[in-house]
């Protein structure tokens, strides 16, 4: 496989592009690096979306980060979804296209919500086999992001961290951090995340997600629906000296506040960052 | 342990029908896996009502979140997600509510909606070029036929419904009073974009069946002798000088060849 690496966005903090905050970001580009969005959201022939998307674009670095390919699914890749993609990754060039280690199909059917994969052996080489295929198509090495999980598969051996890094090992791909999931995932499931942290490969890993999650009962839920909380800004700080600054993105999706709320909540990483970057000098 | 396509589709079972035992035979015996699949059914019906809120954004309003919560249930268990982009995910919903025979207001409703959905990501169009109006007016007119932007959709109902949808926007005022009470009247509107903008036009009952058969590939001939037959002096230029107002030609075919505008990229 041959894959060119795309232009890096700088180690600074950006925001969730959602279209409830068009209209104020045209009028008033907010102060940010950098935005990501959910290619879906413009596989659609035209109209706004796409235009705003190209006027944003004009102004900011983009990241595409997907949520429909089910990379994990033992059903064949959608191509459809594949190529539609690839369109939208000629047209708007983003500095990272990045999607979930996760499934959301079979037998024709979609779930359209990030389910779990076991880590096994058969798992592993399903996953790379897929994660070669997308990246063949769009002739470029794609992230993968850590989910948030809500059961336990009783056969998954082996550990998360290590199934990541040796995937990363036999495609090329890079790594989205989300530390949210891997905060939810630590306490719904009683684990150490910086034993799963210590495992990545420092290099592969490439972006950052920053969210908030919700209660229900002793259940963390990664709603991306409030604040970052304060754990998750802790691990943030130490994740930002174990791997170094990364390009970091504020993640709300649902119950979606101000844009200013996003933009404060950027200025918190980009100051965390910034201590990162002086530390370093 | 399944192999992996056993336990994907053992999980989609859990989901979809309740049949739990294959895939909790699968997780962890700590007495949890009920609970867990309960959490990820949840999470996916609530991820599937909220697309049908975005898609049907004057339905939900109309009928309020607990009643558009039965129906996105409904919908959810007959008309399964086949796409990782969920554009189309609602398509069905209009003929789902005519299944279980909702009130047929809301049936229109949602057929005004999903037009609306479609129209906002349709293929954008440039406008026509003045040679080809040209074209048009100085061609016999038995051999004129007019392709429209996919921009544009002409739908008919049995009531004004979309009076109710224009009270349901959220520029409308809350204020005032939606009338349901709707007279029972041949409608026929165009829903086009432009700026961006989706927008409902209402059109006199004649010329939207002029200009829904032109559309269809009538020529120019045959709708206004159509339009001559249907009512006595009947102002064809006013009729064409709306067809330009709303932009929606696309091309121009003069039987023997075609004048179109390419699309724009």
């Amino acid at each position: 496989m041959s894959v060119q690496h795309p232009a890096p966005i700088p180690a600074q903090a950006g925001i969730g592009l959602r279209a409830q905050h068009f209209r104020e970001i045209l009028d008033a580009p907010p102060p940010v690096a950098w935005m990501e969005t959910h290619p879906e959201n413009y596989f659609g022939n035209g109209g706004a979306p796409l235009r705003i998307l190209e006027r944003i674009r004009a102004q900011y670095p983009l990241s595409l980060h997907g949520v429909g390919l089910s990379l994990g699914s033992t059903d064949p890749i959608d191509h459809a979804h594949l190529r539609k993609l690839k369109t939208l990754i000629d047209r708007f060039e983003p500095a990272f296209v990045s999607e979930h280690l996760s499934w959301s199909s079979i037998g024709s059917r979609f779930f359209n919500d990030l389910l779990p994969l076991p880590y096994t052996t058969e798992s592993l080489e399903h996953l790379c086999a897929r994660i070669d295929e997308v990246q063949t198509v769009l002739k470029r090495p794609i992230l993968i992001e850590n989910i948030t999980r809500y059961l336990t598969w009783r056969d998954s051996p082996i550990p998360e961290g290590s199934f990541m890094a040796e995937a990363v090992k036999r495609t090329g791909c890079g790594i989205l951090l989300d530390l949210n999931n891997v905060y939810v995932n630590a306490v719904n499931f009683g684990l150490d995340p910086l034993e799963f942290l210590t495992t990545l490969p420092i290099e592969a890993v490439q972006e950052i997600h920053l969210a908030g999650f919700d209660r229900f009962g002793r259940m963390l839920i990664d709603t991306h629906g409030q604040p970052v909380y304060p754990e998750v800004w802790g691990l943030y700080e130490w994740a930002t000296h174990h791997f170094g600054p990364r390009p970091t993105l504020i993640e709300w999706d649902t119950n979606l506040p101000p844009l200013s709320v996003l933009v404060e909540q950027a200025t918190q990483a980009d100051a965390i960052l910034g201590g990162c970057h002086a530390a370093a000098l | 342990m399944p192999r992996l396509c056993e336990l994907q589709q053992a999980f989609a079972e859990a989901v979809i029908e309740g049949k739990h035992s294959a895939v909790t035979s699968a997780m962890a015996a700590d007495g949890s896996a009920l609970r867990s699949l309960a959490l990820y059914r949840r999470l996916i019906r609530n991820n599937y009502a909220q697309v049908l809120k975005i898609t049907y954004p004057a339905l939900h309003r109309l009928v309020g979140a607990c009643y558009f919560g039965v129906f996105a249930r409904g919908y959810f268990k007959h008309f399964p997600s086949i796409s990782g982009d969920l554009f189309r995910y609602g398509h069905h919903l209009p003929a789902w509510l005519q299944r279980i025979e909702a009130p047929p207001l809301l049936v229109e409703l949602a057929r005004l909606e999903w037009a609306c959905h479609e129209v906002h990501q349709a293929a954008d169009s440039a406008p026509l070029a003045p040679e080809q109006l040209q074209a048009m007016v100085s061609a016999d007119p038995s051999r004129v036929t007019i392709q429209f932007h996919q921009t544009a959709r002409f739908l008919s109902f049995h009531v004004p419904v979309h009076r109710v949808w224009q009270a349901l926007q959220p520029d409308a005022s809350p204020d005032a009073a939606i009338d349901l009470q709707l007279p029972e009247e041949q409608t026929g509107l165009i829903v086009v974009r432009s700026d961006g903008k989706v927008r409902v036009i209402p059109l006199a009952w004649l010329d939207y069946r002029l200009l829904e058969a032109l559309s269809q590939g009538a020529s120019i001939a045959s709708i206004e002798r159509f339009a001559r037959e249907a009512e006595s002096g009947f102002d064809f230029t006013r009729l064409m000088t709306t067809l330009l107002n709303l932009q929606v030609m696309a091309g121009i075919s003069v039987k023997e060849g075609i004048c179109r505008t390419p699309p724009v990229s």
